[in-house]
């Protein structure tokens, strides 16, 4: 290989390295909300089954469901200090700050009364997943991720 | 007339100097009557002398070198001197170095990707540290008091656990529509 070739390379890498740092060090995030809902038994056809990726992270984890299905998904781009409210279902409405190098606050609104607040970084790669017991013996969960 | 003048006029006579010190030195001679009458002096010592200096030969003897016109010392480091700037080029007509865009270009990017090289690497390493130390990094408010955390690092995934009442159809999508098949 060309040494002006490697060079070009390394530079390019670095541009790749640092643009994402640049992003993360302003508190500049995206954020993916998915809704997801879990079951053993057979869901509806007309539902959306949940991503293979993040179906696999569930099933290797110890939940004991058997289905998932996206219910709602949603994308919010937050500023430093930005608040986004959303609302994934008519009883589910949650709440995003980003707080500056990749640290989230996460807050869940149950019927409009707050049920949890998490802050945590949220590197690219990472879940957060907040859940609980539904109807039926089945299972909600709200998935937090950053995206590009 | 200086000493310098009077060597030039000399070597003038001795055809030593180049083109352009040739017109230099004739321009001067034309105004200036003194070196006119200088050089026309050196020209008869040199016509006088002409004849009674032999070549010297490997063979020749003591006799044939003694009697060769001897040279002053300034005389003689004069023509090195002027020899020596005859035959080196002049700064402006000095050759323009022809490097190529690329090879210019290399040349800025191999200190450029050393630079690179060493940033990436302590990117790396701080994106390591502060990955490890932001895993870490949950902290939960929880107005449900039955709740819990869990973290799997080998998913890369914390999951908060909400004991919420299990009526509570947060997974509804709309009202009306039932997600049970049951």
């Amino acid at each position: 290989m060309r040494p002006g070739l490697i060079c070009a390379t390394l530079l390019f890498a670095l541009a790749v390295f640092l643009v994402p740092s640049a992003r993360a060090a302003t508190g500049d995030v995206t954020i993916e909300a998915q809704l997801i809902w879990g079951t053993n038994e057979k869901p509806d056809p007309k539902l959306k089954a949940a991503e293979p990726k993040l179906a696999a992270k569930f099933k290797n984890s110890p939940f004991k469901w058997d289905h998932y299905c996206e219910m709602h998904r949603e994308k919010l781009k937050l500023k430093l200090n930005e608040e986004k409210t959303v609302t994934m279902s008519p009883n589910c409405v949650i709440s995003i700050t980003s707080l500056g190098d990749e640290q989230v606050k996460f807050k869940l609104f149950g019927k409009g009364k707050l049920a949890n607040t998490v802050s945590q970084a949220l590197p690219k790669g990472q879940l957060l997943i907040t859940g609980g017991d539904a109807e039926n013996s089945t299972a909600w969960f709200v998935v937090l991720q950053q995206v590009e | 007339m200086t000493d310098e003048q009077q060597l030039k006029l000399q070597a003038f006579l001795d055809g030593e100097l180049t083109a352009g010190d040739v017109r230099a030195v004739e321009a001067w001679l034309a105004r200036d009557s003194a070196a006119a009458a200088l050089l026309s002096e050196l020209q008869h010592t040199r016509s006088a002398l002409a004849g009674f200096e032999r070549p010297e030969t490997a063979g020749a003897s003591s006799t044939a070198a003694a009697v060769k016109c001897p040279e002053s010392r300034e005389f003689y480091w004069s023509k090195i001197k002027r020899e020596i700037e005859r035959t080196t080029p002049a700064a402006g007509s000095a050759p323009v170095r022809t490097e190529s865009l690329f090879a210019r270009l290399r040349r800025t990017l191999i200190p450029l990707s050393a630079a690179a090289v060493l940033a990436i690497v302590g990117l790396v390493t701080l994106r390591q540290y502060s990955a490890g130390d932001r895993a870490i990094a949950v902290n939960s408010m929880l107005a449900d008091a039955g709740a819990f955390t869990y973290r799997d690092e080998a998913q890369g995934m914390t999951v908060v656990w909400l004991s919420y009442p299990a009526e509570n159809k947060f997974a509804q999508k709309s009202s009306g529509v039932t997600l049970s098949p049951k």
